[in-house]
């Protein structure tokens, strides 16, 4: 995958690159809002990468902005140290697809990087969802697994949902907090975990083979083969 | 003087010295018009009504006629000391009449002005000249010595009144201004000393009286108290953090230290570097939760502020926490009395209740109970979290809202959870109270409700 990093901090910008490398994507980088600009314009782009503040008093927003009124639909991450509430409201409704405050773990920038590349090729109308012998009937909101129907309250099922639709990805539990209760503050004790080995009491333990894995020091897969 | 011009009250006192001395004028003249313009225009009535019927007198029975009806006229005792006859023939000479003979004519049939001799002392007087049909002149005035005499009075009247209005005003600015500047000082003075020599403990010194000074004083004393409480509180907070900070970052240090001293192998580079990152993790965790009380205590997010019904968000928080207490044996229990809504911001509102479950799940010994509450009354909204816990000493309770203050340094943490919570609740203009329930600590929270504010 083709990826535009803007960020300024060279130090960071070498271990955004690095590591996105390792994981087989191939990235620019700008150091500037000018450059990266330009370039946002004039090539196509799997994922852009932005730092909003920048050199020279420009503003990741005001690009997100020009490449928005230009029809560029491109996924776009913004990297920030302002990790306010506000600032991050601020973020997304300025078009940008997540926002990532600054310091970051990097697992977590690449599961939301596979997140936002995953998404466009994501049927939303989708009746039914499947993985192995799990099915998942979003209009009845109900979970199969191999003919046997499975008890969910409507955020186990959520929480199910999601971790399909990302499946062969994935996921870290800031990512689940936010997609699944909406919530983007940090628990301080272990609820999203205790909420994972609830439903892989639900959907694995009778089963085989275990389709819910834990990555560790990253957070959650959902696949046939761990 | 351009420092004079400077100064607001200055200006202010001449503003209202200046409007006194108009004052003063434009009562003079309405008075002066009042008086002596009646008299004058009652002056030069009675002469050109007088002229008036000497004329007809004269078309009637020619000049003679008119010379017996001044000899009448001067005899009958009315007016005798101002009124001026005078009938003089086509030659000049006088026929009848009190004046001398006018050197010139003048012009004719208006009033005018003129030097007369009247009985032999010379005067000023008012008088309308006019000419017979026969070529004899007829004259008839009025003596102007006295209501000259009045004018001059009033004049000097309303000048001397003009004058001392003036310089009362002069005086007045000047003792305004004074007085003005004296209390401002005051206040400069108290402002000066905070700033320059950081006295943040002075104070303005509030006089005896209840004036609109005294107030602002009162109003910036009490400004400043909270300045001072807050500068303190930011003191604290500052070495608090520090203080706070100082002790991972050390652990840190002494690991990474360790790990590279001597002949030691990448294992434990490796075990330093992974532990290096945790606890930066958790400092940056830290951080953030520095960050949402700044951001709770900024009180920007008053501006998104929506209707939050309680019910919901009580029941969203537990849809997150029931694995977590299930697991540990905790029983979660909600009881929502009505629809109590409060004006508030979701995340926030639900960061603070995920803060209380935290620690109860945190503190509580197991199997335990967490119970939430909440009801509306009449313009309040109260809700309640208790546990079955421990619960929390008396004398600890104020202390265990302020920042990093930890009541067990057996438990991971910082010791900041309630002061998100207090920071929260306080931007939701609610009251945090903590209080026992025996045995377990109850947190009571109660917020004004939607319809007390709108």
């Amino acid at each position: 995958m083709y990826f535009l990093l803007i960020e300024d901090d060279s130090d960071t910008a070498r271990y955004i690159c690095n590591g996105l490398e390792e994981n087989g994507h191939t990235v620019a980088w700008c150091s500037n809002g000018a450059d990266g600009l330009t370039r946002a314009t004039s090539e196509p782009w799997d994922l852009i990468i932005l730092d909003r503040m920048l050199p020279q008093k420009a503003d990741g927003l005001s690009i997100i902005k020009f490449l928005r009124n230009n029809g560029k639909m491109t996924p776009i991450l913004i990297l920030s140290a302002l990790g306010s509430l506000d600032e991050r409201v601020h973020g997304l409704r300025g078009g940008g697809d997540d926002y990532l405050a600054k310091p970051f773990a990097f697992p977590e920038l690449l599961a939301r990087c596979d997140a936002l590349l995953r998404r466009g090729g994501m049927r939303d109308d989708a009746q039914e969802l499947s993985i192995a012998d799990l099915k998942l009937d979003l209009r009845r909101r109900c979970a199969i697994r191999a003919s046997q129907p499975i008890a969910l309250q409507p955020r186990e099922f959520r929480l199910l949902e999601y971790l399909v639709r990302h499946q062969g990805q994935v996921v870290t539990r800031t990512m689940l907090l936010e997609a699944v209760w909406d919530y983007h503050f940090d628990p301080q004790t272990n609820v999203i975990d205790v909420q994972i080995s609830r439903l892989r009491n639900k959907i694995d333990k009778n089963f085989s083979p275990a389709l819910l894995h834990t990555v560790r020091g990253v957070g959650y897969l959902i696949g046939i083969h761990g | 003087m351009d420092r004079f011009w400077k100064s607001a009250a200055f200006r202010l006192s001449l503003i209202c010295g200046g409007l006194v001395v108009v004052s003063v004028i434009l009562l003079s003249t309405a008075f002066y018009f009042g008086t002596v313009g009646v008299l004058m225009r009652g002056a030069n009535d009675k002469i050109i009504t007088a002229a008036d019927r000497l004329a007809q007198s004269a078309k009637s029975g020619g000049a003679a006629q008119v010379a017996t009806r001044i000899e009448q006229l001067l005899n009958d005792g009315v007016d005798s000391d101002t009124e001026i006859y005078l009938l003089a023939d086509v030659e000049g000479k006088p026929v009848a009449g009190n004046i001398a003979m006018l050197d010139d004519a003048g012009s004719l049939d208006r009033v005018i002005d003129r030097n007369v001799v009247r009985n032999g002392r010379p005067s000023i007087g008012r008088m309308l000249l006019h000419r017979l049909p026969d070529g004899s002149l007829l004259v008839v005035g009025r003596d102007m010595s006295d209501l000259n005499e009045i004018n001059a009075l009033i004049w000097r009247a309303i000048g001397i009144g003009a004058l001392l209005a003036l310089v009362l005003s002069v005086v007045g600015t000047v003792f305004f201004r004074s007085r003005i500047e004296r209390k401002i000082w005051a206040i400069r003075y108290a402002a000066l000393d905070i700033e320059e020599a950081g006295n943040l403990k002075r104070r303005i010194p509030v006089s005896g009286e209840s004036d609109e000074f005294a107030r602002l004083s009162k109003d910036l004393n009490r400004m400043l108290d909270r300045i001072e409480h807050l500068m303190t509180g930011v003191r604290h907070v500052s070495n608090t953090i520090a203080h706070n900070l100082r002790t991972p970052l050390g652990r840190i240090r002494s690991h990474l230290e360790e790990a590279l001293r001597g002949q030691t192998g990448d294992e434990k580079l490796v075990a330093a570097g992974r532990f290096a990152i945790i606890e930066i993790d958790d400092l940056i965790t830290l951080l953030d939760k520095l960050l949402q009380i700044a951001e709770a205590e900024l009180g920007t997010r008053r501006q998104i502020f929506e209707p939050i019904r309680l019910g919901d968000l009580v029941t969203n928080i537990f849809e997150l926490y029931d694995a977590a207490a299930e697991a540990t044996g905790v029983t979660l229990n909600k009881q929502i009395d009505g629809n109590p809504t409060i004006r508030g911001d979701k995340e926030l509102l639900a960061s603070a209740l995920a803060n209380l479950l935290d620690n109860a799940l945190k503190y509580t010994g197991r199997p335990a109970l967490i119970g939430v509450f909440a009801t509306q009354q009449a313009d309040r909204v109260t809700l309640l979290v208790h546990d079955d816990g421990p619960g929390i000493p008396a004398p600890e309770r104020s202390n265990v809202l302020q920042r990093f203050y930890r009541l067990d340094h057996s438990q991971p943490g910082y010791g900041i959870g309630l002061s998100i919570v207090a920071a929260i609740i306080h931007l939701h203009e609610g009251t945090l109270q903590l209080e026992d329930a025996t045995p377990g600590l109850i947190v009571r929270m109660v917020f004004p409700s939607v319809e007390s504010i709108t």
